[in-house]
């Protein structure tokens, strides 16, 4: 797919690397995660419009993003379980 | 009183011995050091310094490497496993698990491999050699 643009590849393969990494403290299990995140990137293997793999890689930053947010989430929850006690 | 002073004195003469002994001491010792070294140098090789690279052989190396792959879930035929093996024509990887691999190697070697040299890795005799390459490897 990337075969014509080897700096999305890449692109492509960076996100996909740091995808990896953050996923190693995800709360349902690295394989579960990892599975996920290969199926994800393995069904836009088709893609070859530049535009659309621009369009993915802006979408995996995204996932990023909330991945990061989800880790502050469950942080927050379990310092707010071990102070809130009622 | 008595007791004190007897330990005092004790102290002293503990204190005052070694330092008595020890010009004395010290050039015997070390002269014998530089002499077993001069003549003897093959004995100081197994002493390394912290500075000094890890010094990983190629078997160990390629064993490490392929421990990880056989580890992997994704390669299916084990008997294709060698020294020679490409990950995408002998192992059935693609890039992605390329990847994983590449990570899992950065890992088992607490190296960072960046991402330009990470992509010309396909096959475990280019993995053995860029970690032979790093002298940060371990």
């Amino acid at each position: 797919m990337a075969s014509f643009n080897p700096t999305l590849r890449h692109q492509v393969i960076a996100v996909y690397k740091e995808l990896l990494f953050l996923g190693r403290e995800y709360p349902l299990g690295y394989e579960y995660y990892r599975t996920r995140l290969r199926k994800a990137f393995a069904s836009q293997k088709d893609v070859t419009d530049e535009a659309q793999i621009k369009k993915g890689i802006e979408r995996a930053q995204f996932v990023k993003k909330e991945i990061e947010a989800l880790y502050y989430l469950k942080r927050y929850r379990a310092l707010r379980q071990r102070y809130d006690k009622i | 009183m008595f007791r004190t002073a007897l330990l005092r004195s004790a102290r002293q003469a503990v204190r005052a011995a070694p330092r008595w002994q020890a010009p004395i001491a010290r050039p015997v010792a070390r002269s014998s050091l530089f002499q077993a070294k001069q003549i003897t140098p093959s004995a100081f090789q197994a002493v390394r310094c912290y500075s000094a690279s890890a010094g990983l052989s190629k078997e160990q190396v390629e064993g490490r490497i392929m421990d990880l792959l056989k580890n992997f879930d994704k390669v299916t035929d084990v008997s294709k496993l060698n020294g020679e093996s490409h990950f995408h024509n002998d192992l059935g990887l693609d890039s992605l698990d390329t990847v994983e691999v590449v990570m899992a190697i950065e890992e088992e070697f607490s190296i960072e491999i960046p991402d330009k040299e990470a992509d010309a890795i396909h096959s475990v005799k280019q993995a053995v050699d860029y970690i032979l390459a790093q002298p940060d490897a371990h």
